[in-house]
């Protein structure tokens, strides 16, 4: 068994392989530095178009203000595009919590690229803010999570607006957890920018980096803490998947009891982040000037997880689908037909051809994989699937007559009575544009504050890894820290 | 892991086949029990095959029995063959090489005795050639809507393709043995075995590659085998209880609860009776622990969801199936007993560093896991069919006959004796395995620390 000093291996220039590209820590940290220090026009377009697309959907919001509150329907494609963030942005911290916790090397150009995006997690509680008005109170009869009944004694206690309460509670609390990861992964960088930048940036950084100075116990601690916020994050994103699509989807169509659902929505978000994450580095690698850190060893690493979660999203759908069509239980053979065969089929064949069928046939092939553009365009067809997915279900289930109604049944759809399909208003399609360009410019301005590659993990990483030869080839030798 | 014991080429033949070519001295008495109570048995399935299903339990309402539960639990245990061979050797998890080989074979014995239960149970075997059609020519097919087809064919499907797997990773380790090999026969039957294994660089290639497609083609498999034997019950709509769309992913992360502690169970065994404490260390105790943590959350967090839906309908005979299992004698104290040993004591168990490095510690707890795991189908099974009706005619409890009781613990003993017939003729652990994890083994030097680490080819 050899031993060996991983600085004087890491001195070679090696194309293949957990690569990076500089010879030592002290390039690494100049490079990322100033790339992060430079204000670049494209970034300046990208705020731009996006700020334009948020203030599309201010105006798109303000008519529906114009609306009321009073129709759900016609927030219907608002609801739609809370539960898109939720699912897309929201979920992409995990591809960082995930692979840190497997020790995974591949990860460590884009652990932080997924963190950012929890800046959007706040972007998201402010879409969730009207929505406290616009869903009824639980007095209408539907089914819930808090089992509220008006004629038992003891259920008749809890609170009519229980769902709101929690939900809020728990997003609120997924916000956190996603800002103080963020912090917390920072942390190190920003005592580094302290050190290396000028002017406001200094300050910032100085503020937030505390009194980082890299001891032993700092690094041991910071690890520690990493590690709960990110197991954390996870549960909390889990229940909060768990609550709005049960409490804001599934209660507001009669007769829909669909116990996997919860997670099905919580493993669609897994999918979704993934493919935000994908198609964010593409964007960095392509405009941001990243291409020596988002190598194929990303790309080739990620679209595996992709292709799987691709798998998954089938295995998942087919189970709930299966069971009731199987069944036939005439108040669930309505609300496939709702939902998947009747006025929304057109979105569910969309979401369904996007998310798993055009990944599968083109994903299993390792040569796709293996690339740059095959997982950035899977990636795009599974964000649209996702959009299509969330769109039949949020739309049809907000769009759903007798909703706050006491009067209309909320435990059947009649079979024979299945609405038409709600369609969107010039007020929507601005939702629609100015809710993702909110996403990402508040993404966009939280790249600007820290780094978008974690300038630590990139430096562990030449720590960990050499090369050396083996009786005719040469090998990769990756160190795996307990 | 740090706390590798390296070993010479020669010493990892020498202990891996010790039990291949000598012989314990437990090894005739312990074979000699099992076929004890698999020959009592067979000889009360014999008895139920002459008399009848009468025999048995089974009575309207509770037609699904002991072999049913049975049935999904040991299907249940097959599931870690696949979880721990496939989904590691994908993710290069390098602490998996000691531990595949049993886990794989677990598989088969065990998707052999599930199997067997589904012939127990059905009173007539002899007519079980029904599940295929059997004569094109009479224009007779087998019924597709039927769990009695859907079950035999992902099960076959699922115990070929784990074979295939299994002997593939073997191929190696028995031209090993047949250089060893002493004898008329042993050398000769090796040697077809290993299909002229010689280990050049392309055999090795092809081994290697057949076993990443193995790897990924068994997955779908694997998921789908659980999957199936769900929607057995789920896709009925006449049982409280069963009608749930979670119970696919339900079933197989509780089948991944009990397969990876049986493997950790049998990992404990196959230390203390061929005595391998240099290739099973505590690190990989502790492996499978942390694993068994995330699995066992996972499944809990499952049930309780499944639980939740299950009061969230309101409807009258959901909560008074549930009242049934949690309140009332004797299913409230299985149920008490069930979540005590799935979770509620293992789970805080593995918690603790010392008890994950503890075999002992590691082989208590994951029984308790495994007692748990079988309450729960039988909870799953019973109680839903059990529940009074309106209708009073078929009211009627269910107690299991001493015929089941055997019958069930022969499918015990059938799949300990298959272990063990299996270690008695090829490696238990994987020689070949074993030497490449040596050959791949790497230390990093970083300041004054040793880290350990492992080669990877450049892509």
């Amino acid at each position: 068994m050899a031993s060996h000093n991983a600085s004087g291996h890491n001195e070679e220039h090696h194309a293949e392989g957990m690569y990076v590209p500089f010879t030592s820590q002290r390039e690494v940290v100049n490079d990322l530095v100033t790339k992060h220090d430079k204000i670049s026009d494209k970034w300046l377009s990208g705020v731009a178009a996006a700020g334009f697309l948020l203030v599309l959907g201010v105006i798109g919001f303000v008519m529906r203000v114009n609306d009321g509150v009073s129709d759900r329907m016609v927030w219907a494609y608002y609801a739609m595009m809370f539960s898109f963030i939720l699912t897309t942005a929201s979920a992409a911290p995990m591809v960082a919590i995930a692979p840190r916790l497997a020790n995974a090397h591949w990860r460590r150009p884009v652990s932080r690229v997924a963190e950012l995006w929890s800046a959007a997690g706040i972007f998201s509680l402010l879409l969730f803010i009207p929505m406290l008005w616009i869903l009824p109170p639980l007095t209408d009869g539907r089914r819930s999570l808090w089992f509220y009944n008006s004629d038992d004694p003891f259920f008749s206690k809890v609170p009519v607006y229980s769902p709101h309460i929690w939900t809020t509670a728990a997003l609120l609390s997924l916000a956190a957890l996603g800002i103080m990861l963020l912090w917390l992964s920072a942390m190190p960088d920003l005592a580094l920018m302290r050190e290396h930048s000028t002017g406001w940036k200094q300050k910032w950084s100085a503020r937030l980096s505390g009194r980082w100075i890299g001891t032993t116990e700092q690094w041991n601690m910071l690890h520690h803490r990493m590690g709960i916020v990110g197991a954390l994050y996870f549960m909390m994103l889990v229940f909060v998947h768990y609550l709005v699509s049960t409490d804001f989807l599934m209660t507001l169509v009669p007769g829909w009891i669909d116990s996997l659902y919860p997670l099905t929505h919580a493993a669609n978000s897994l999918q979704a982040g993934v493919a935000t994450v994908i198609l964010t580095m593409f964007f960095l690698r392509k405009f941001g000037g990243y291409e020596d850190y988002f190598t194929l060893d990303q790309f080739w690493a990620m679209s595996k997880l992709l292709f799987a979660l691709s798998l998954l999203w089938f295995w998942f759908w087919f189970s709930s689908f299966n069971v009731f069509w199987y069944g036939k239980k005439p108040s669930e053979q309505a609300v496939l037909k709702y939902l998947m065969v009747g006025s929304y089929q057109p979105a569910f064949m969309a979401g369904f051809i996007l998310s798993f069928v055009t990944p599968l046939l083109v994903m299993m092939w390792n040569r796709v994989r293996k690339s740059f553009w095959g997982p950035t365009i899977m990636s795009v067809a599974v964000l649209a699937g996702t959009f299509f997915d969330r769109l039949r279900l949020y739309v049809a289930a907000w769009s759903y007559p007798g909703v706050g109604d006491y009067r209309v049944d909320k435990h059947e759809i009649p079979f024979d009575s299945i609405p038409a399909a709600n369609m969107p208003g010039v007020p929507d399609v601005l939702i629609v544009l100015g809710v993702i360009g909110g996403a990402v410019l508040f993404y966009l301005l939280a790249a600007r504050l820290i780094p978008p590659v974690s300038i630590w993990e990139q430096k562990e990483l030449m720590l960990y890894k050499l090369h050396k030869a083996y009786h005719r080839t040469e090998v990769l030798v990756l160190g795996k820290p307990r | 892991m740090q706390e590798h014991v390296q070993l010479s080429q020669k010493k990892i033949n020498d202990d891996l086949l010790a039990g291949v070519l000598g012989m314990p001295k437990w090894w005739l008495g312990a074979v000699g029990f099992l076929l004890l109570v698999i020959a009592t048995g067979i000889g009360a399935y014999g008895y139920e095959i002459n008399k009848g299903l009468g025999v048995t339990g089974l009575n309207r309402p509770v037609l699904w029995g002991f072999y049913i539960t049975n049935f999904v639990f040991w299907i249940g245990i097959s599931h870690a063959g696949i979880m721990i061979s496939a989904i590691l050797r994908l993710t290069q998890a390098e602490w998996r090489r000691p531990v595949t080989r049993v886990a794989e074979v677990m598989t088969i014995f065990s998707l052999m005795a599930a199997l067997s239960n589904i012939m127990f149970h059905v009173g007539r075997p002899w007519r079980l050639f029904w599940v295929y059609p059997y004569d094109f020519s009479r224009g007779l097919f087998m019924n597709i809507r039927s769990p009695f087809v859907w079950d035999p064919s992902a099960v076959m499907t699922y115990l070929i393709g784990s074979t295939l797997f299994v002997y593939v990773a073997l191929i190696p380790d028995i031209a090993v043995v047949r250089d060893r090999a002493t004898g008329k026969f042993a050398p000769k039957i090796y040697g077809m075995l290993c299909l002229g294994w010689r280990g050049t660089p392309r055999q090795w290639k092809l081994q290697a590659i057949a076993g990443i497609l193995l790897s990924a083609l068994v997955l779908p498999v694997f998921v789908s085998v659980h999957s199936i034997v769900s929607w057995d019950f789920a896709v009925a709509i006449g049982v409280e209880g069963w009608h749930s769309t979670i119970f696919a992913p339900y079933f197989i992360i509780g089948a991944i609860h009990s397969g990876v502690s049986a493997v950790a169970m049998i990992m404990a065994l196959a230390m203390w009776m061929w005595k391998l404490d240099n290739y099973l260390r505590p690190d990989h105790f502790d492996a499978i622990g942390r694993l068994l943590i995330v699995v066992a959350t996972t499944w809990f967090f499952f049930f309780f969801v499944e639980w939740i839906f299950a009061l969230y309908t309101l409807e009258s005979p959901e909560l008074a199936l549930r009242e049934l299992q949690v309140f009332q004698a004797p299913y409230m104290w299985l149920f008490l007993a069930f979540l005590l040993t799935s979770f509620f004591i293992p789970v805080p168990m593995w918690l603790f560093k010392s008890v994950r490095r503890s075999p002992g510690l590691m082989f208590l707890s994951t029984i308790l896991v495994n007692i748990g795991m079988w309450l729960e189908r039988f909870l799953i099974i019973i109680p839903g069919l059990a529940r009074r009706q309106p209708l009073q005619f078929d009211w009627g409890s269910y107690h299991p006959s001493i015929v089941e009781i055997l019958v069930v613990a022969e499918t015990f003993a059938f799949v300990a004796l298959g272990m063990l017939l299996f270690s008695k003729f090829f490696p238990i652990i994987p020689i070949f395995d074993m030497k490449e994890g040596m050959q791949v083994r790497e230390e990093i030097k970083i300041g004054r620390r040793i880290v350990p680490a492992s080669i990877r080819e450049t892509p």
